[in-house]
């Protein structure tokens, strides 16, 4: 295969939206994602369409694809038939608005070598394409069209790797250890399942104590009432575990931190939104609950201050995984039907690009409030998001531009690992973000 | 037994008989088979036969009951029999044991006996899936749904704190297993047998729970070790000279967890072993420095730079440091772990470090230290525990 040569030419000319910018399609996005967004949901011209649905305005046949047609052929042929989406990295030059119609052209940008992934071996392929609008309910043509945005794809045509023996994602051997529960300590998972991390005050001495004990160690009362800590904390010590990596931590090494609350008493938990090199002794953080599975809810720590955003949890449902695809007018079967996900090597239907896309814009302008413009996201699938999971979205702010821009680290974590991140540059009205 | 006055156990018994099984990765036989070879062997080095056993002491982890070895190994009634808890900690209290039944007249010759196949067969680095709803599985059970699940795990939580706490790299543990790993080297029955390292392996080898690497972790091991306690007056008519308990001592801490004290003081120390170490110095009238060589409990380095501070051969966040200047090695200020310990001999949940200590006194030992005179011993650590002060007779 001569692959290099497929690069720079275009892959799609001429693409013409098959629908205008439209309301019914922008609900229907916002309802799959949970986008409670005010502006896009506004009657009227000043009507926005999410920034993230860039690319479903140009989703389905249209424009001149024989490049790209071919150099998926080639691959094909070569036995590198499956295929996932690694990459999105979109800029928003401008809103689209209802009654736009976009116009897209892109390019090949580049074919890899020969990559040997966790997925298995393959050629990653990256397309930029860049999309124009004009108001065609406005009466304007095709020539007065101006740029709305781009959009860097990235997927990986693979053949896939052997299937492990590791059970993954829902299998039953994949859940976490349960916790251990008796009469002594059920209160506290009272707490957890009440979305309280609960510790005890001995009536006699005040001592709070942690873990649970039917008696005070500091005095030998038995009488004690059970307090809800108030969530902040800070990491006491941390560790990152190697080896062994069960099923249900995924396959990399996971940090797992002891951390010290307001309150005076210490937990070990998990804490998200970080990198494991990223959580250091002393870091303040927030607590936070993540679902394992239906019977596994466990506190877990975010890195809290004022530069980080407040924790957003997303139950992974069949529903928004298929009603995401659908939305983002993504058919692909591996994101709507089990078998056929099955028969390609993964345990179950899985959740698309774009829907972790429009998450993650979701996640910021849930923070920002609707006045923010969201200028580009770019992202970074990692392990995928497969129903009953849950992701965790946490952020960070990395930069403040003059003029409102801010530069944000965004992260999603679910219950085999970090699921997507990336960096989302939104421009905010005012300091007050 | 006191936490604030000697106590009058001290020089009363003494340590008569070693014996130990190979140490290999599969044994091919059964952890009673073992057991009962290590038995015998420590009664032949003692010159003594199975008829004169009237007590044996084990581990509660061990999974060959004292009447069960009793029976196969040619021993018969029994007036003393005991066991303790908490995994390794159990090392040394399981001489203390003996040597308080032949104290108190309870029994004459008392067997003390740890055998497994750790590595061919449960090993205990594999990783906890779940526990039992009792007091002790509820304590376990707190660390387990987040992703703590081995011991490497419990006591890197332990050592990170350490490290933060004085400033220091992961690479000083490296000094340990060199230390250790050197000392193997020269003896010829332990696993690491020829291959010391360097701390440039140190550095390079695998993370297994950050900030503890490969080469922090002992290594797993099937065999036996046994030991052989009877009162002082009957050891001075016995082949070899005897190794006296000059103070042995159990310790727990305020608010003390197997494995997982997170929740106490700073975790910079190992306040169950200050506990031990008040007790043996108390009743052996001997400080840090009338220590010839020590037998640190070594399943993972950090925990030997905090008992060489628990103990007082050094200040508290200066261990590292005294480790680095060779302190540890032969010739050094306190040669620690002369037989390889258990990162270069085997992991016997420390059963074959006392077994060092005898050595060292008899004058036998490979890493022979000079004149050695006195000795102290210590069980397992991160966990209820227990130490030992032997000494040369007379």
């Amino acid at each position: 295969m001569n692959l290099e040569a497929y690069r720079g030419l275009p892959s799609t000319v001429g693409g013409v939206g098959l629908d205008l910018v439209n309301a019914p399609m922008i609900r229907h996005w916002c309802e799959a994602l949970g986008d409670a967004n005010p502006a896009y949901a506004a009657a009227g011209p000043e009507a926005i369409a999410p920034p993230a649905m860039l690319q479903a305005w140009t989703m389905g046949p249209s424009g001149r694809r024989e490049h790209f047609d071919a150099l998926m052929r080639e691959l094909d042929a070569a036995g590198y038939a499956s295929v996932v989406a690694t990459d999105c990295e979109q800029q928003y030059v401008r809103p689209l608005r209802i009654g736009e119609r976009v116009l897209f052209d892109s390019d090949i940008e580049s074919v890899s070598a020969e990559k040997h992934t966790t997925l298995g071996t393959g050629y990653f392929v990256t397309t930029r394409m860049d999309v124009r609008a004009y108001d065609e309910a406005a009466g304007e043509k095709p020539g007065d069209a101006t740029p709305v945005g781009s959009h860097r794809f990235r997927i990986l045509k693979f053949t896939p790797a052997e299937r492990r023996e590791r059970p993954q994602g829902v299998d039953a051997k994949a859940l976490r250890p349960r916790p251990v529960v008796n009469r002594d300590n059920a209160g506290y998972w009272e707490g957890v399942a009440a979305g309280e991390l609960r510790f005890q005050r001995c009536d006699d001495c005040a001592a709070a104590r942690f873990p649970w004990l039917p008696g005070c160690n500091a005095c030998g009362s038995d009488r004690w009432h059970a307090e809800a800590a108030s969530g902040d904390g800070a990491v006491y010590s941390k560790v990152v575990v190697h080896h062994p990596l069960p099923p249900a931590f995924g396959t990399k090494p996971y940090p797992v931190a002891l951390v010290e609350l307001a309150e005076g008493v210490r937990i070990v938990a998990n804490v998200l939104g970080a990198a494991p090199d990223e959580i250091g002794i002393g870091m303040p953080v927030r607590l936070g609950f993540q679902r394992h599975d239906d019977a596994l809810l466990l506190p877990v720590f975010h890195p809290s201050g004022p530069d980080r955003l407040p924790p957003l949890r997303v139950p992974v449902t069949r529903t928004l995984i298929v009603a995401g695809a659908l939305a983002s007018r993504d058919y692909q079967e591996v994101h709507h039907d089990a078998e056929f996900a099955r028969t390609k090597g993964a345990p179950d239907i899985f959740m698309n690009i774009l829907t972790t896309n429009g998450l993650v814009g979701r996640y910021v302008t849930d923070w920002t409030g609707p006045d923010a413009r969201v200028e580009s996201i770019a992202i970074r699938l990692g392990v995928p998001a497969y129903p009953g999971d849950e992701l965790q979205f946490s952020g960070e702010v990395t930069e403040r531009g003059e003029d409102g821009r801010l530069m944000l680290a965004i992260r999603g974590t679910g219950r085999l690992g970090v699921h997507v991140s990336g960096t989302v540059k939104v421009r905010v009205k005012g300091a007050s973000a | 037994m006191s936490l604030h006055r000697a106590d009058t156990l001290g020089g009363r018994a003494a340590v008569v008989g070693i014996g130990a099984t190979e140490f290999s990765k599969d044994s091919g036989r059964s952890e009673l088979k073992l057991a009962v070879e290590a038995v015998h062997t420590a009664l032949d080095d003692a010159g003594l036969t199975p008829g004169d056993v009237d007590g044996l002491v084990t581990f509660t982890m061990d999974t060959s009951p004292e009447i069960t070895v009793a029976q196969a190994a040619g021993i018969g009634e029994l007036s003393f029999f005991s066991r303790v808890h908490y995994g390794g900690g159990a090392a040394c209290a399981t001489v203390q044991q003996a040597a308080m039944a032949v104290a108190t007249g309870v029994a004459e010759v008392v067997v003390c006996y740890r055998a497994f196949n750790e590595r061919s067969g449960h090993r205990f680095g594999s990783g906890l899936q779940s526990r039992q709803p009792s007091a002790e599985g509820v304590a376990m059970g707190w660390t387990m749904p987040p992703g703590l699940l081995t011991p490497a795990s419990w006591v890197a939580l332990h050592a990170a704190r350490y490290l933060h706490a004085y400033g220091l790299s992961p690479d000083v543990f490296g000094h340990v297993a060199v230390a250790d790993r050197r000392h193997a080297a020269n003896n010829p029955a332990a696993y690491f047998h020829g291959r010391p390292i360097t701390l440039a392996d140190h550095a390079a080898s695998r993370w297994i729970v950050e900030p503890l690497r490969l080469l922090d972790c002992c290594q797993e091991t099937d065999g036996g070790q046994a030991l052989v306690v009877t009162s002082v007056e009957r050891a001075r008519d016995l082949p070899h000279a005897p190794a006296v308990v000059a103070a042995a001592a159990q310790g727990a801490g305020r608010a003390q967890e197997a494995m997982t004290s997170f929740y106490r003081d700073d975790l910079t120390g190992l306040p169950e072993l200050g506990v031990v170490a008040r007790q043996l110095w108390r009743t052996s009238g001997l400080r840090p420095a009338d220590i010839d060589t020590a037998v640190l409990y070594d399943h993972f380095t950090p925990f030997v730079l905090m008992q060489l501070e628990e103990f007082g051969f050094c200040a508290r966040g200066e261990a590292a440091a005294f480790a680095a200047d060779g302190g540890l090695e032969m010739g050094g200020r306190l040669p620690v772990n002369t037989h390889g310990g258990q990162l270069g001999e085997a992991y016997l949940h420390g059963m074959n470090g006392i077994a060092e200590g005898v050595r060292q006194l008899r004058g036998s030992s490979v890493n022979q230290v000079a004149d050695a005179k006195a000795v102290l011993v210590t069980a397992g650590t991160g966990v209820p525990t227990s130490g030992l002060v032997l000494t040369a007779d007379g």
